[in-house]
């Protein structure tokens, strides 16, 4: 059987080409559901080429669901997938021209590595010239050139996934898709992979839709991040906006941890809202459109929180907990007259830390608190 | 079942006397020869020492004298030819027991484990009736007046009733039967192991299904399908009943012959000489399994890089 063709081939510098033209991948209304569980729920975006995209989720989220319908791997039950203009919902995966990179790298064990990265060029009856010079570019910018004549076995984990990742991108498919590609290395190969990743991606302004659980690793690799909950998408935007102004009670507390303090809005203006806070003290945060005296909870992150001087911040207590993490120290604070379970924590520079027991002042900048109508879960 | 045993791993190349005494000096290694003695030793006087004896006699002339008369009386005439009979059924057993076998582990690794389950009994099951039984009931439905030749006439399929027993169809017929189990087991075996996203992974990067099963399914199967492939082989080499009784005068194999030979012409030596024959004809197959896997090594091992 010809093995030639089956997948239309874009030219190498397609990937440059696409990035001026657009979109790369629209998902439209996607939805999933697993023996009556919801697992997508009506998930739409729409991923610019050359874009780095990350779902960002705990287990159970959606975000590996939706990945393996955009690949193919499983069908929705309804909505639609358009790939570079072509709607590819029915198709099957060797159909789509996607790439995938597997967190188990899934290499062929009975091929070397150079014939894994080899193997989809083969496939789309690329000239044997041609492929000698494309694998060999490939697997020297992974770094990866004396290695080709081994066995995925003879390779440690973070070797392996790099020829997984060469696999994937040697024949230059329009969208490559990561699932937790990362997820069974250790902490320090991991780190140095996400700069590698990310390095070629931007060399060659690859469109790539990446699957994690660990935020800090979304937050490293993105242009744009989908925090995903319960099969929804909470909040799609750069990892800034993310982390600044967090939409729901969830995206503040899944990227960093944050306070939630419980109050009431006491006043409204153009530039602030003041929140009366339940421990009695008053805290002004970014403009947030809620009725006077609704009940409402004020998000801030611990690192956003800083000691003042008695008097000027929204919160008076004393320091319960000092740790400390490197360059950091996480301080936790019982308000005055607050129970365990209105603890305030805070990250502060190292050699600020205060002493356990000391009276603190707590302050923070207005364009960091953001707040959330007391009916939104999450946090 | 010497021939699923591993090759043993060669480690970094010491000299051979050296490596000797350096694996006598380790404690594990001592305490290993002292456990194996009993086995070495029942080995010795029921393996080693028969064999040597069979030996022995297959040298010995009517006169008692050292000769090679009994060797060259099994590579003439008819006796040659019941040797190339006996390497041609068992060639043809192997190949069909290979795909059959093929085909029903791969079907059966797909299923869920507990039908898997199911149909491994039913595969297996048989077996423990004994093969004489069993080919008794071959007999039954292959007769010229059996099951299959009544339902095919009853169909008024052309040609029937086919001649289906005391001849080369019945005898691999039947030999496949009782081959089948050893086959569907190993590659059954192998199949599993086989992690099945690598299809998948093939899949996303765009082949399709012939290509995923050309390119990474066979390949992965393979030293299954070797190593089944020769044991089956190895395993027709000296079997009696089924070729026996299913057979005609032109199936006669090896163990029919040694069996006439002892029983009928009460002639030990030359049935001697024919067993150490098939001693040497199975060592060579175990050969033949090394050096298909060294082979496979270094094809595989070639590299495409420049």
């Amino acid at each position: 059987m010809p093995e030639t063709n089956v997948i239309p081939e874009p030219s190498l510098a397609a990937p440059a080409a696409l990035a001026g033209s657009g979109k790369a991948l629209s998902v439209r209304r996607l939805r999933k559901t697993y023996a009556g569980v919801t697992a997508v729920d009506e998930v739409s975006m729409e991923i610019a080429a050359g874009e780095f995209v990350t779902f960002l989720g705990s287990s159970g989220s959606g975000k590996t669901t939706t990945l393996m319908m955009i690949a193919g791997f499983c069908e929705p039950d309804s909505g639609s997938i358009v790939v570079g203009g072509n709607d590819v919902t029915r198709l099957a995966p060797q159909k789509r021209g996607l790439g995938f990179v597997f967190q188990q790298y899934l290499l062929f064990p009975h091929m070397t590595v150079w014939e894994n990265v080899a193997f989809p060029l083969q496939l789309r009856g690329v000239p044997k010239a041609e492929q000698r010079r494309r694998v060999g570019e490939t697997l020297e910018m992974a770094g990866l050139s004396k290695m080709a004549r081994r066995r995925p076995r003879e390779l440690s984990g973070g070797q392996q996934q790099r020829v997984a990742l060469c696999r994937a991108l040697v024949y230059r498919p329009p969208v490559i898709l990561m699932d937790e590609p990362l997820g069974a290395l250790d902490k320090k190969l991991r780190d140095q992979l996400q700069t590698e990743i990310k390095r070629i991606q931007q060399e060659l302004g690859l469109t790539v839709i990446y699957v994690t659980h660990d935020q800090e690793e979304a937050l490293v690799l993105s242009d744009r991040i989908a925090v995903m909950r319960d099969g929804r998408i909470d909040q799609f935007d750069t990892p800034q906006e993310l982390f600044e102004r967090p939409r729901t009670p969830f995206v503040a507390d899944f990227l960093g941890a944050a306070n939630f303090l419980p109050g009431r809005v006491e006043e409204q203006s153009a530039d602030h809202t003041l929140v009366r806070l339940d421990t009695g003290g008053l805290l002004k945060a970014r403009p947030q459109v809620a009725p006077d005296g609704a009940r409402v909870r004020a998000g801030v992150q611990p690192g956003r929180l800083f000691l003042c001087p008695a008097g000027d911040g929204f919160c008076t207590g004393t320091v319960e907990t000092v740790t400390y993490v490197g360059t950091l120290v996480r301080v936790t604070v019982r308000p005055a007259g607050g129970t365990a379970t209105d603890l305030v924590r805070l990250e502060l520079p190292a050699g600020r830390a205060p002493a356990l027991g000391e009276r603190v002042d707590l302050a923070a900048d207005p364009a960091n608190v953001s707040v959330f109508a007391d009916a939104e879960d999450g946090g | 079942m010497a021939v699923l045993a591993p090759a043993p791993v060669s480690t970094a190349p010491v000299p051979g006397k050296k490596r000797l005494s350096r694996a006598l000096s380790e404690r594990r290694t001592r305490f290993g020869l002292l456990n194996a003695a009993p086995v070495v030793v029942y080995l010795l006087v029921l393996f080693v020492y028969p064999i040597f004896s069979t030996l022995m006699l297959s040298l010995k002339g009517d006169d008692g004298a050292f000769t090679l008369h009994w060797y060259a009386d099994a590579f003439k005439g008819a006796n040659l030819e019941i040797l190339l009979t006996t390497l041609r059924i068992s060639a043809e057993t192997s190949l069909l027991s290979l795909v059959v076998g093929f085909v029903l582990a791969a079907a059966v690794s797909r299923l869920k484990p507990l039908w898997a389950g199911l149909v491994m009994v039913v595969v297996v099951v048989p077996h423990f009736i004994s093969a004489l039984v069993r080919t008794y009931g071959w007999i039954i439905l292959l007769g010229e007046h059996g099951v299959v030749n009544n339902a095919l006439t009853g169909l008024h399929f052309p040609g029937a009733p086919f001649q289906l027993l005391y001849n080369e169809v019945g005898v691999v017929i039947g030999t496949t039967s009782v081959m089948l189990p050893y086959t569907v087991l190993l590659l059954y075996a192998v199949m599993k192991g086989i992690d099945r996203r690598l299809m998948a992974a093939a899949a996303s990067m765009g082949a399709g299904r012939l290509t995923i099963f050309r390119r990474v399914y066979v390949p992965l199967v393979a030293p299954g399908l070797v190593n089944a492939g020769i044991l089956c082989f190895i395993l027709c080499l000296g079997y009696y009943i089924t070729p026996a009784l299913m057979g005609g005068p032109k199936q006669t194999m090896v163990a029919s012959l040694i069996d006439t030979q002892v029983m009928k012409q009460d002639q030990w030596n030359g049935a001697s000489a024919l067993g150490i024959i098939l001693l040497l004809l199975t060592f060579a197959g175990l050969l033949l399994l090394k050096l298909l896997q060294s082979a496979g090594e270094r094809y595989r091992n070639r590299g495409t890089a420049p």
